[in-house]
């Protein structure tokens, strides 16, 4: 069988004559992008072969290459086969990178009311005159080390078994686990000497694209380390459809085996970083969306993706580590975080615990922005949620030079009115290769202050400005010339990526603005718009506002609180009263089915122009668009 | 102004019950603001709620049903003064006259031809209604006969009987008040007998009135006579004035400050001297039932037409089946056209491409109706939905060539379209009325 | 929605069509059409105008209707005197010049423009509206042509769309005309083009909505519909909206019932098709209704006469 062999770093993957370079390249190990899943569409899986029998179908898949690309062994390697031995290099810019994961301090204040606790006890051994058993003498320590009471707590069969080893053994010094479980305690664990320290749970964000771990002690509910990685099913597919495509293809297991072993690389990490052993995590708790929650619990999503769009369950759900194949403490506790609907998962409900909208009287709209889009509106009393596809463009994807926050992507630009020449700031300062979402945003706001684009964003191709400029098939604007880019290519932005934001921005908004009238409320009654999720934190909250992403609102009234999903894991994580709410909560929110709501199609119509048809509706952005015509008309 | 779902859920007793059917409160005041829900399946509700809620529920415009069987019909029921607004459920019914001035032949004639009359569209049937049927004659007797000649002709077509003279009527109800026809018209001189004679057959009544303020006092007393099923006609004197008097009256009745105009309106389309303006209004403008002269051909499908586009459901696109259309009898070098499945895009450009004949096929593409425009604007229109139709429909084995012609406002997807299908794209021109000449200059196969 | 009587608190502007000796123009006629401040015939004469009928011609019958071309015989060939008779035989309030010869690929014959508009205007007393070419590429030359060859006579120029409205803006700002303003049957579209042409300096009073008019049977429910839409949000105090509207079911003559009618009755079918579509235009709120039947420009001036039995020619104000 032919042997791939990657450049640089000489990994090499056997596979099948015929077999694609991707597929060597994923049992490598090599973390490619692979945006459309291997069709051979998104044109991000570019490797170079250097020497070997390989075949790739230039017409058809080689529009992103140069002749002389195609030349020199440039091909898609989703769609190259191999047919002998081959050398490839991959370039940095096909593999996915570190991305700025958002892991942050997480300013969570909830009181710590734990559901496991671990207690030392130092036993009279049993003699003649007190011949009483080993458990009873067990269950009345706990008791009067401050547990709960003897009769309350279970002890399973498992645990008696080994008990009298390990009392006699340890000579009556031992440390017991016992966990709150419906109708009563558990007595889960019996460990020889002193462990009443080592007790720990994990908090975990399972995305889509990445897992988040954060591990706390749960004798003081601080926290002891945190973690992050790809979910590695994104070598089944970018985007959530596709894998569950995959799973229809090929069975769900792969994909939940992934999916566990994603969150064990993590907790792994974390656990390693901070010198704990796995096995002394007794809790996880996941929040995630309804169709990666299921996967991890091994339930079919099939049925979700297809009308009408029917999860296979709502409410919270439990399950020991073992049985989900988390290499934590075999008995340790499950608990995945309730969902309102297929669209509205765990994750967003953690959102709202830790946003804290089901627990106020103001009213928050909080938004959450990736390709597919979730808001959800209200306070205490009533919330409406809805959800939708935002398509990629506002996360980089379906725009020309748009690229994930990598280094080396344009993450701010602000653009001078006269000149029109831009000044960009990169991730990591290193030369641009791209444009991520943020920057696009600034673009978008920059061109309009400039009156280079008109409000639907076509670009007036009468300025006469070195910048502006007819491309192969749209009219662009130049955001850096060749020289200064990293690429060796003039970084633009065209009409047609300009589009394609805008109507991504249209659903956000058009969606807010469907939920507020269902509420009857404007936007003055909004008390806080808050961003969840990486998105939020790094975009220029005026932009987004005059681009109309969201609806106007003061600027202090708006807030990032960065991975919810993670925070609300955590609060859940070490306060086991709040678990009990979250059902509740999942269940008040109403879910608003953006396709059946006929007025949505309009206020999305309505919503694609900037920032909106209705300047009312954004008074600040009008005021300042009039002064901008008034300048570009001075100064023509 | 509608009510929001988030005002209804104030009014609810947010017990979370699930009594109604819905997981919660909320979720059921959404249903109910969206005219879904049935306010009477929470059994919680408390006086005010029902007073708030039940009144925005039960129809402001009493339904009025003529005749029996399988061609009754059932006018009123609606809601809304603009269509837009939710839509129009009841369509206009149209019915011939026949005078009992005719002769028996004549009259025999005429009905046959309006129980035959009828077209099919866009997989609907199109008909009229029933006959109207005139005492121009002025004779009880003459109508009478009238009456029973249309009946022997066609006893299960609806009819209006219409005759001022209660006796008259109490001719023509003789043969057929059994198939509840409806009896025009109660005036202020004769509503008693006429009420009379309604309730005895228990048909629906029309009451005229020169002016709203006469009818509004008549259908008061018509109804104090015990009569439910009323229509009004507003008589207007000239069709300047058709259009104000129907749009008050349907006003009055939605928002339900008058509940004596709460009725179906009748129009009389012959007294105009413009039978097809008056049919037009009619149509356009809230009329449940207008009374005809017979309808040429062309007027007959126009109006019928009319009729049907006015009663869809305006949130609704018209739908065509996805599929590979022939036009002429293409052979395997014809052209091959993808569109969209919105049904004014389907017909527009089959129309073209039938007067341009030149043989070709439509490939109709499934974007749920959406409009070439807003089919790609959403993303409905793309590479992966033209590759399975082609593949779906087989079109290459329809042709043999590979060459896809897309309408001009989908050039964006032109490369990507290319892309995946591996069909050559050629970009078509964005009228569909430029496609014969696009055709005669570039489509070489 | 269904509530108030004429609690309006909006009204369509006005928007002049052509200009006489007096405002520097040749036309016999000049029109003001919008000015509405109720719903289509609630508010009697005194709110708007009489609603006008323009009769349609081609500067290239190739691309004309067939029914159109066997009706009107030879006069097809000839914009000038096909307008003589629009105006005194047909009876049209105004003509509208559709110029088909631009559809043509590759056509590049811009002089003959300017002198087919100024052919028609010398022929034809009535204010004219000119429908020019839909190619970007060719969009200014064309305009700009049409524009100077009215230069003083308040022309209508059509049509400006989203993605190309500066040529057509370019041309009637310089030459003083009005637009016709193009959007897919959908009010938030036609807003957003009259906030476009706003923005680049057409004042409203220069724009006439085309909400696009599907034939009946074709669309035209959903026509009818955002006219509905359009004019009632334009009388609840939407600015943007509040100007004139024009509709023209063009594919009327094409689709199927017209061209497979029995040759007795196609006239007649086309006819009612038209008229079937335009009346029901004008009571949703159309100021201007495009026909291309001529048989069908004598059924709507009837038509409106009964509805509109005000002095007929009291909005030719300015007749000379
Ligand atoms: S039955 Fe009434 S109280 Fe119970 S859930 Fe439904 S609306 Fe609420
Ligand atoms: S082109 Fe998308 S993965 Fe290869």
């Amino acid at each position: 069988m032919p042997v791939v062999t990657f450049l640089p770093g000489y990994r090499k993957a056997t596979v099948s004559e015929g077999g694609t370079i991707l597929e060597a390249a994923q049992k490598a190990g090599l973390q490619m992008n692979v945006v459309c899943g291997g069709q051979g569409k998104c044109g991000k899986c570019i490797v170079q072969v250097k020497s070997g029998r390989f075949s790739f179908d230039s017409e058809k898949f080689g529009r992103v290459f140069s002749p002389e690309e195609i030349a020199s062994g440039f091909c898609l390697a989703c769609q190259a086969t191999v047919g002998g031995d081959v050398h490839v290099i991959v370039p940095e810019s096909s593999l996915i990178q570190e991305q700025k994961i958002l892991i942050e301090g997480l300013g969570i204040e909830t009181e710590f009311n734990p559901s496991i606790w671990k207690y030392y006890l130092e036993l009279t051994p049993p003699t003649l005159e007190d011949p009483s058993p080993d458990l009873t003498r067990l269950l009345w320590a706990i008791q009067k080390k401050g547990g709960p009471v003897a009769e309350k707590i279970y002890a399973p069969l498992e645990v008696l078994q080994s008990a009298p080893r390990v009392l006699r053994d340890s000579g009556w010094r031992v440390t017991a686990t016992v966990a709150l479980v419906p109708g009563g305690y558990r007595l889960i664990d019996l460990e020889k000497g002193d462990t009443s320290k080592n007790l720990y749970g994990a908090a975990v964000d399972l995305g889509t694209t990445t897992i988040v771990v954060y591990l706390r002690s749960l004798v003081d509910g601080k926290v002891v380390g945190v973690a992050s990685n790809y979910n590695r099913q994104i070598s089944c597919g970018e985007d959530i459809l596709s894998r569950v495509n995959y799973a229809k293809k090929h069975g769900l297991e792969p994909l939940q085996e992934l999916a566990a072993e994603s969150i064990n690389q993590a907790i792994t990490t974390a656990a390693n970083n901070a010198s704990i052993d796995r096995d002394d995590i007794y809790e996880v708790v996941v929040a995630g969306n309804t169709i990666m929650t299921h996967i991890l619990m091994g339930i079919d999503p099939a049925y979700m993706i297809e009308e009408p769009y029917v999860p296979v369950v709502r409410r919270y759900l439990t399950t020991s580590g073992a049985r989900v194949g988390l290499e934590v403490d075999r008995d340790a506790g499950v608990f995945i975080f309730p969902a309102v609907s297929d669209f509205i998962g765990g994750d967003i409900v953690a959102d709202i615990l830790s946003c804290g909208m089901a627990e106020q009287e103001e009213i928050t709209l909080m938004v959450d922005i990736g390709t597919n889009f979730e808001v959800v509106l209200g306070n205490k009393e009533w919330m409406f949620s809805c959800a939708g596809a935002a398509g990629p463009a506002l996360e980089g994807g379906e725009v020309l030079f748009g690229m994930r926050a990598n280094p080396g992507a344009i993450e701010r630009v602000s653009i001078d009115p006269a000149t029109l020449t831009p000044s960009y700031e990169t991730i990591n300062h290193e030369k641009p290769r791209g444009i991520t979402g943020s920057g696009l945003i600034d673009i978008l706001a920059e061109l309009l202050r400039a009156c280079v684009i008109d409000r639907t964003g076509r670009i007036n191709t009468s300025i006469e400005n070195r910048r502006i400029r007819t491309g192969q098939y749209f009219p662009e604007y130049v955001v850096a010339w060749k020289g200064e880019t990293a690429i060796g290519k003039d970084i633009v932005i065209t009409e047609n990526d300009i589009k394609n934001l805008i109507m991504s921005k249209a659903s956000v908004l058009g969606a807010c603005i469907t939920l507020m009238n269902q509420a009857g409320i404007t936007r003055e009654q909004i008390d806080g718009i808050a961003f969840s999720g990486a998105f939020g934190n790094y975009i220029n909250k005026e932009n987004a506002i005059m681009i109309g992403l969201i609806p106007e609102v003061p600027i202090e009234r708006i807030r990032n609180i960065g991975n919810g999903a993670v925070a609300g894991a955590n609060i859940a994580l070490i306060n086991r009263k709040k678990r009990k709410v979250l059902d509740e909560i999942a269940r008040n929110i109403a879910y608003v089915e953006l396709n059946a709501e006929s007025s949505f199609m309009d206020e999305y119509t309505r919503a694609a122009f900037l920032p909106h048809t209705d300047l009312g509706l954004f008074p600040k952005v009008e005021k300042f668009l009039d002064e901008c015509r008034l300048r570009s008309r001075e100064h023509p | 102004m509608p009510l929001k779902a988030l005002d209804i859920y104030k009014l609810l007793p947010k017990k979370n019950c699930k009594e109604c059917g819905d997981p919660t409160c909320l979720t059921f005041a959404m249903k109910l603001a969206s005219g879904k829900g049935d306010v009477t399946k929470c059994p919680y509700l408390d006086e005010d709620a029902k007073v708030v809620l039940g009144a925005s529920t039960r129809p402001p415009i009493q339904l009025v049903r003529v005749g029996v069987g399988e061609l009754r019909f059932g006018v009123g029921d609606e809601f809304v003064l603009f269509r837009h607004e939710k839509t129009f459920y009841h369509p206009t019914a149209l019915m011939i006259s026949v005078s009992d001035r005719w002769t028996a032949d004549e009259i025999r004639v005429q009905t046959r031809r309006v129980a035959s009359d009828h077209l099919v569209r866009v997989g609907a049937d199109l008909r009229l209604n029933g006959i109207a049927i005139r005492n121009d004659s002025g004779s009880p007797e003459a109508f009478g006969k009238a009456v029973a000649a249309v009946e022997e002709t066609a006893t299960h077509l609806p009819e209006v009987l219409m005759a001022t003279d209660p006796a008259a009527q109490e001719a023509g109800l003789a043969s057929c008040g059994h198939f509840r026809p409806l009896i025009h018209a109660a005036t202020m001189e004769t509503y008693p007998a006429m009420c009379g004679l309604a309730k005895k057959f228990g048909c629906p009544l029309v009451i005229s009135a020169p002016d709203l303020a006469t009818l509004s006092d008549l259908s008061k007393r018509c109804t104090a006579e015990g009569v439910a099923r009323l229509m009004l006609d507003v008589s207007p004197s000239s069709l300047a004035d058709y259009i104000p008097a129907a749009t008050l009256i349907r006003r009055l009745a939605i928002c339900r400050a008058q509940p004596e105009f709460g009725y179906p309106v009748f129009l009389d389309a012959t007294r105009y001297g413009n039978q097809d303006t008056a049919i037009a209004l009619g149509i356009l403008k809230y009329a449940s039932v207008i009374a005809t002269e017979t309808l040429p051909p062309a007027t007959l499908r126009a109006a019928l037409t009319l009729r049907q586009n006015i009663y869809t459901d305006p949130q609704k696109p018209i739908q065509m089946n996805p599929g590979l259309y022939p036009i002429g009898s293409p052979g395997k070098d014809a052209p091959v056209l993808m569109t969209v499945n919105f049904s004014l895009t389907f017909f527009t450009l089959q129309g073209y491409l039938e007067s341009a004949r030149v043989p070709c096929y439509m490939l109709i593409v499934d974007t749920e109706g959406l409009s070439v425009l807003t089919a790609v604007a959403s993303g409905k229109l793309n590479e992966t939905l033209v590759k399975e139709s082609l593949k779906r429909f087989d079109v290459g084995s329809s042709v043999t060539h590979r060459k896809l012609i897309i309408p001009g406002y989908a050039s964006p997807l032109s490369g990507r379209i290319e892309e995946e299908t591996g069909w050559k794209v050629l970009v078509g021109p964005r009228d569909a009325a430029e496609i014969g000449e696009y055709l005669a200059q570039e489509w070489k196969s | 929605m269904t509530d108030g009587g004429s609690d309006w608190s909006g009204k369509i502007g006005e928007v002049v069509l052509g200009a006489t000796a007096a405002d520097g123009g040749t036309r016999k006629v000049s029109y003001r059409v919008g000015g509405d401040d109720d719903l289509p015939f609630l508010g009697g004469c005194t709110s708007g105008h009489r609603p006008l009928v323009a009769y349609e011609i081609c500067d290239d019958p190739g691309l004309w209707p067939q029914i159109v071309r066997d009706y009107c015989g030879d006069l097809v060939n000839d914009p000038a005197s096909w307008s003589k008779a629009a105006e005194r035989e047909y009876g049209a309030d105004l003509i509208r010049l559709s110029l088909t010869s631009t559809r043509r690929r590759g056509f590049s014959d811009f002089a003959a423009l300017g002198k087919t508009v100024h052919d028609v205007l010398h022929a034809t007393g009535l204010p004219l509206i000119i429908e020019g070419s839909n190619d970007p590429q060719i969009d200014s030359e064309v305009f700009q042509q049409c524009g100077e060859a009215g230069q003083g006579e308040r022309l209508l120029l059509g049509t400006a769309e989203a993605g190309r409205y500066r040529s057509v803006a370019a041309a009637a700002l310089a030459y003083g005309h009005g637009v016709i303003a193009q959007s897919p049957i959908d009010i938030n579209l036609a807003k957003q083009l009259n906030i476009l042409l706003k923005e680049i300096g057409v004042p409203l009073d220069r724009v006439v909505i085309d909400p696009y008019t599907g034939a009946l049977g074709y669309g035209f429910e959903y026509s009818y519909s955002v006219m509905e839409r359009i004019r009632y949000s334009a009388l609840k105090g939407d600015q943007d909206l509040q100007v004139p509207m024009i509709s023209a079911a063009s594919d009327s003559l094409n689709i199927k019932e017209v061209r497979e009618a029995e040759p007795a009755i196609r006239d007649e079918m086309a006819v009612r098709w038209e008229f079937y579509a335009a009346l029901p235009a004008i009571v949703a709120g159309a100021a201007i209704v495009v026909v291309r039947h001529p048989g069908t420009v004598k059924a709507l001036r009837d038509a409106v006469e009964k509805m509109w039995p005000g002095e007929v020619t009291a909005n030719a104000a300015q007749g000379a």
